[in-house]
């Protein structure tokens, strides 16, 4: 946390760069409405409906299976950092002791084991074929 | 020398200095080079497609993005009527912000070992000693979704909402593959920041680099990660051709500009990240080893790392120029069928590697037979997995159809 006060200091200059930026583009160069220009833009045809329509499911089913597979990335993170790790210079860093790593491979086996059925589930209901 | 200087300044400002120097560089730089790769980029497309490309203004046309920044800062800021004015404005400005954020744990030069930010060092990062650099660069990249999604829906227009759609879809598909791709890299470096993983390859040499042990690894996420930037051949959400530009159709002026600053943005930050975690990022043999300490060695292996940077940039550009786009199930099945579980068998590769304490070397031929397999899979049978009975054979022509 010490290490990140940066990333803060940098989040505050983008937010003014942000800001500055927009409020420029505000003030600078001309503005005449007219009622064409006010349309919404379909390469020239008055546009018939609203662009707020509902649309296909299956984007819902890819956003429902992202979460599915990020979540389980994010279980993979902290394992893959410290599965193996016995550098010497980094002694005060712990990661799995030798005794145990047979055991969390096989653990780590059998999670991967199950998303590849829930993988191949997903493939045979047709998640993954988009038309 | 920047130790004096900065010990002129009161105690409680030392640790402000150097991350505002190097926020002011990067952020300089950044914009600088931006526009030239606009330039870059029209000259290579020029080349490759026999034309002349810009040469009007000045030598070479080297002063176009000069040009084409005044005239997109004078130009007319339509805000059409229909429009949702808040999220509309909002939306290049989120775009640029999350783009340009993911550079904060990203070293552009050799980042001195056990950096504090007090002690005077010049430290060739924004935010030296991040252990979770990489998970912060996949959040906040992840976040640009956002601009995208808002700028489309705001937009009110059926091709900004048609792109939109898309986008997301395609941004939420490849952040998996592209997030499974470095786990192979954390079990082999036991870390998830940035300056280890380089340092890592620095201390191992030129056999050490992660090219060999992951090329599978570096070959998906160099994949989606350009998918994640929306360049070609991933950008089937701004297809001039079918959608006038997506979801930024209705966009003019510098707010299109902030979306255009964004993108490149990324191609920059992708090219880093290529280069430092796969092929070692400042080090090269013999002239920019850890060790070497001769006059300008830091400069050089500055260079070093920007000239493998700017040749995956080069890549990406004439990629664009090389493949055509994808059509939109293709793209989803690539990240779907083909990279997510390519990159979820690399890593049950790397496991094994490492429980059996085989020689790393193993990675290598393992990763090609999964390149060499998944391509036969592909080629050979059209769907592995598919069940057969259930569907008529006639449907097969109704599927490119109704492919949007």
């Amino acid at each position: 946390m010490e290490s990140s006060y940066p990333i803060l200091l940098f989040v505050a200059v983008l937010v003014g760069f942000v800001i500055t930026n927009l409020i420029i583009i505000h003030i600078v160069g001309p503005r005449k409405k007219t009622a064409v220009k006010q349309m919404p833009y379909e390469s020239g045809m008055d546009p018939v409906g609203d662009a707020r329509q509902p649309f296909d499911v299956k984007f819902y089913l890819v956003a429902i299976l992202f979460l599915v597979f990020d979540v389980e990335l994010l279980f993979l993170y902290p394992w893959a950092v410290s599965a193996y790790l016995d550098d010497p210079l980094r002694a005060n860093q712990t990661g799995v002791p030798v005794e145990l790593r047979g055991t969390v491979f096989a653990v780590m086996l059998v999670f991967m084991a199950t998303l590849a059925i829930a993988y191949i589930y997903a493939w045979r209901k047709g998640v993954f074929r988009w038309r | 020398m920047l130790e004096q200087i900065i010990n002129w300044f009161p105690e409680w400002a030392r640790p402000f200095i150097m991350p505002m120097l190097t926020i002011a560089i990067v952020l300089q730089v950044n914009l600088g080079v931006c526009s030239y790769l606009i330039l870059l980029e029209r000259k290579l497309s020029a080349w490759m497609q026999d034309r002349i490309g810009p040469n009007r203004v000045g030598p070479w046309g080297l002063l176009q993005p000069v040009a084409d920044m005044l005239k997109l800062l004078l130009k007319e800021d339509v805000i059409p009527g229909h429009v949702n004015k808040f999220l509309y404005v909002l939306a290049p400005g989120i775009s640029v912000f999350t783009t340009m954020l993911a550079f904060a744990v990203v070293p552009f030069g050799p980042v001195p070992r056990n950096l504090s930010a007090t002690d005077g060092q010049f430290p060739y990062i924004i935010a030296p000693g991040v252990d979770l650099g990489l998970v912060f660069i996949f959040a906040v990249t992840s976040l640009a979704v956002y601009g995208i999604i808002l700028g489309g829906w705001a937009s009110n227009n059926k091709y900004s909402a048609l792109g939109a759609m898309r986008a997301s879809a395609q941004v939420v598909s490849y952040e998996i593959p592209l997030g499974m791709s470095v786990v192979g890299l954390a079990l082999l470096t036991g870390s998830m920041s940035i300056e280890k993983i380089l340092l890592h390859q620095a201390d191992a040499g030129i056999l050490g680099w992660n090219i060999w042990f992951q090329p599978l690894a570096c070959v998906i996420f160099f994949a989606a990660a350009m998918a994640e930037a929306q360049r070609l051949p991933f950008d089937l959400s701004e297809c001039e051709q079918e959608l006038v530009g997506g979801w930024h159709t209705e966009y003019s002026a510098m707010k299109w500009g902030l979306f255009f600053l964004g993108e490149y943005t990324h191609v920059i930050t992708i090219s880093f990240l290529t280069s430092i975690l796969f092929f070692g990022g400042w080090h090269f043999p013999w002239i920019a080893e850890p060790d070497s300490q001769y006059l300008g060695s830091t400069l050089v292996k500055v260079l070093v790392l920007l000239t493998k940077s700017f040749a995956f940039i080069i890549v990406i550009q004439m990629l664009r120029w090389t493949i055509p786009r994808f059509r939109f199930d293709q793209l989803m099945g690539l990240a779907w069928k083909v990279l997510i579980p390519l990159a979820t068998l690399n890593v049950v590769c790397v496991m094994i590697v490492k429980q059996f304490h085989l020689n790393e070397w193993w990675l290598l031929p393992m990763s090609a037979a999964l390149f060499l397999g998944a391509g036969l899979i592909g080629t050979q049978s059209s769907r592995p997995f598919a069940r057969r009975t259930s569907e008529p054979v006639a449907e097969a022509h109704g599927h490119h159809a109704h492919a949007h």
